[in-house]
């Protein structure tokens, strides 16, 4: 398990981190979601012992030096562009510890893992922005630390590439506690057990991604016209309160009304032809809005 | 140690990828052989270039070897000296600010470890670089002005790599301390300018580094001075505090490194 305790970082009256507390369960997966600006580099930065707070501690169970046991990889890696991929990551495997006679077996064994097999003889100034996130990862799990610190480890990614480390990221979290951050919160949905929501430093939510839909989430119902004018002509006449999109009506659900069997009875009745009824719940990305005020 | 060792094998692999230690060799062994040689064919090379006035006749200065080393020790202390320390004072800003760093620092190494790796990889291709610069200026000395005692020779190189240490340890200093463009200019000044200041008004003091690479030369001639071993030693000195203040600027700084 770890702990981080009131964890700040104060740059003159500026406050990048403020009293910063959570604890990462072993073997589980936790999201830093927040907008740019609000704090998250700089605390990851201190976990990873880049960056000395100015308050605060972190701990890990039965660790005394962290930094043995953490594995970091920054957004954008970079790189000493004439070592060969094999090469650095056998020396991030000895700086962190690896006997020597295991270091260049095990290195090449998280480059397979990456995907990195047949490239890693290659120098990594030729590397492309996939690549380097992929050897980014090799280097952070080549001493199998027991928390993997990602900062951003999609945000720069084509499509492809995104895709490619969401997968890795995935089969990684069967094997280390993950700590990563993001402002793409699909990302988060998708992969996440805890979520921490980081604004202006502050720490102003956290939680499973249940526990906060629980809280946070409101449901409603979306009902497709086939035409704008048929969603506005049903919203005037709706007796819930109603939000038009295009061709679609959402109709909040305040304590269970209406029903579906009260929606629908109200829907037959329409000379409208009807594309689809569905009961919606907010996106990650509305919930963060929702939590953060704006 | 262990640590060292590791960062030390990185700083020698990439010296010897980006050709350091080709072209730094290179340039002061032509530093050390073009004194003794354009000296010695100084009236052939102004006979050959020609149109001299008529009955224009130049009487060039008997040379001794020892001029010629000093001459030779004078090119090092300029050109080759500037690439030198052109060349250390990159090596710990510039990963941080290409974010290089950020890589090597997240691990549980420590800074004094990483600034000795840096520092000896930094003295090894400098002082590479003198003994071959000095062994092809002897080389020529030799042939052409008269031999000179090996022992001596050996005590006035093993004496420059002293100075060597001192540079390589200021400019690294200075790389730990400040971004690449000011460390660059502060390195400039406190070794080659000081020099220059040193060749001005250094006759009102005896003892100082920057007075080393002349007293080495000295050597040579066997005569007796008694400011040379208190040079050597403020040298040695201010070298091992220039390291640790190198080494705790490193650690200083280590969070300005790029994430």
């Amino acid at each position: 398990m770890i702990t981080v305790e009131h964890l700040s970082k104060v740059y003159g009256t500026e406050k990048a981190v403020a009293d910063l507390s959570f604890t990462l369960e072993a073997g589980t997966s936790t999201a830093l979601i927040g907008p740019n600006g609000a704090g998250k580099t700089t605390a990851l930065s201190m976990l990873t012992g880049l960056l000395k707070p100015t308050n605060g501690s972190v701990r890990m169970e039965n660790v005394q030096d962290i930094r043995r046991e953490i594995g970091f990889l920054p957004q954008y890696p970079h790189f000493y562009p004439w070592l060969t991929a094999l090469e650095f990551t056998e020396m991030a495997a000895k700086l962190n510890g690896v006997p020597s006679r295991h270091a260049k077996k095990q290195a090449e064994s998280v480059l397979d893992f990456v995907g990195l097999k047949n490239d890693k003889f290659k120098k990594t100034a030729a590397f492309s922005g996939g690549m380097k996130q992929r050897l980014g990862i090799a280097q952070a799990i080549v001493h199998k630390p027991k928390l993997l610190v990602l900062d951003e480890p999609v945000s720069a990614l084509d499509p492809v590439g995104r895709r490619e480390m969401m997968i890795l990221l995935k089969q990684l979290q069967q094997q280390s506690t993950i700590l990563y951050s993001t402002h793409i919160l699909n990302d988060a949905e998708e992969m996440t057990g805890q979520l921490l929501f980081l604004q202006k430093g502050r720490l102003v939510e956290q939680g499973s991604l249940k526990d906060i839909r629980a809280k946070f989430d409101s449901f409603r119902y979306k009902v497709q016209f086939s035409s704008k004018g048929e969603a506005l002509h049903f919203a005037s006449q709706s007796p819930w309160p109603t939000a038009v999109e295009d061709c679609d009506v959402f109709i909040e659900i305040n304590e269970n009304v209406p029903t579906m069997q009260q929606l629908m009875s109200q829907l037959i009745g329409l000379p409208f032809s009807i594309e689809k009824v569905e009961r919606v719940t907010m996106t990650l990305e509305e919930i963060f809005m929702k939590v953060v005020g704006q | 140690m262990r640590t060292f060792t590791i960062l030390l094998q990185k700083e020698f692999r990439e010296s010897w990828r980006s050709f350091k230690f080709l072209w730094m060799p290179l340039l002061f062994i032509f530093l050390g052989i073009s004194d003794p040689l354009t000296n010695y064919y100084m009236e052939d090379i102004l006979n050959a270039v020609g149109n001299l006035p008529e009955g224009f006749s130049v009487t060039l200065p008997e040379y001794a070897p020892i001029d010629i080393l000093k001459a030779s020790t004078g090119q090092f202390q300029s050109l080759g000296l500037i690439v030198l320390v052109i060349t250390v004072a990159g090596m710990i800003n510039r990963e941080r600010q290409s974010g290089t760093a950020t890589l090597i620092y997240v691990r549980p190494i420590s800074f004094m470890a990483l600034f000795m790796s840096k520092w000896t990889a930094a003295s090894a291709l400098g002082m590479i670089s003198a003994i071959l610069g000095y062994a092809g200026s002897l080389y020529y000395t030799s042939i052409l002005y008269g031999s000179v005692k090996f022992i001596v020779f050996m005590e006035m190189v093993m004496s420059y790599c002293v100075w060597i240490l001192f540079a390589s340890a200021v400019a690294l200093m200075f790389s730990a301390m400040f971004k690449t463009a000011l460390a660059t200019a502060c390195t400039i000044i406190a070794l080659p300018v000081a020099i220059m200041i040193e060749s001005l008004i250094g006759q009102y003091w005896h003892i100082s580094p920057w007075k080393l690479a002349d007293y080495s030369v000295q050597l040579i001639a066997e005569t007796n001075n008694e400011y040379y071993l208190k040079t050597l030693l403020l040298t040695i000195i201010l070298t091992v505090l220039a390291i640790i203040l190198g080494i705790l600027f490193t650690r200083k700084n280590a969070a300005a490194t790029k994430i």
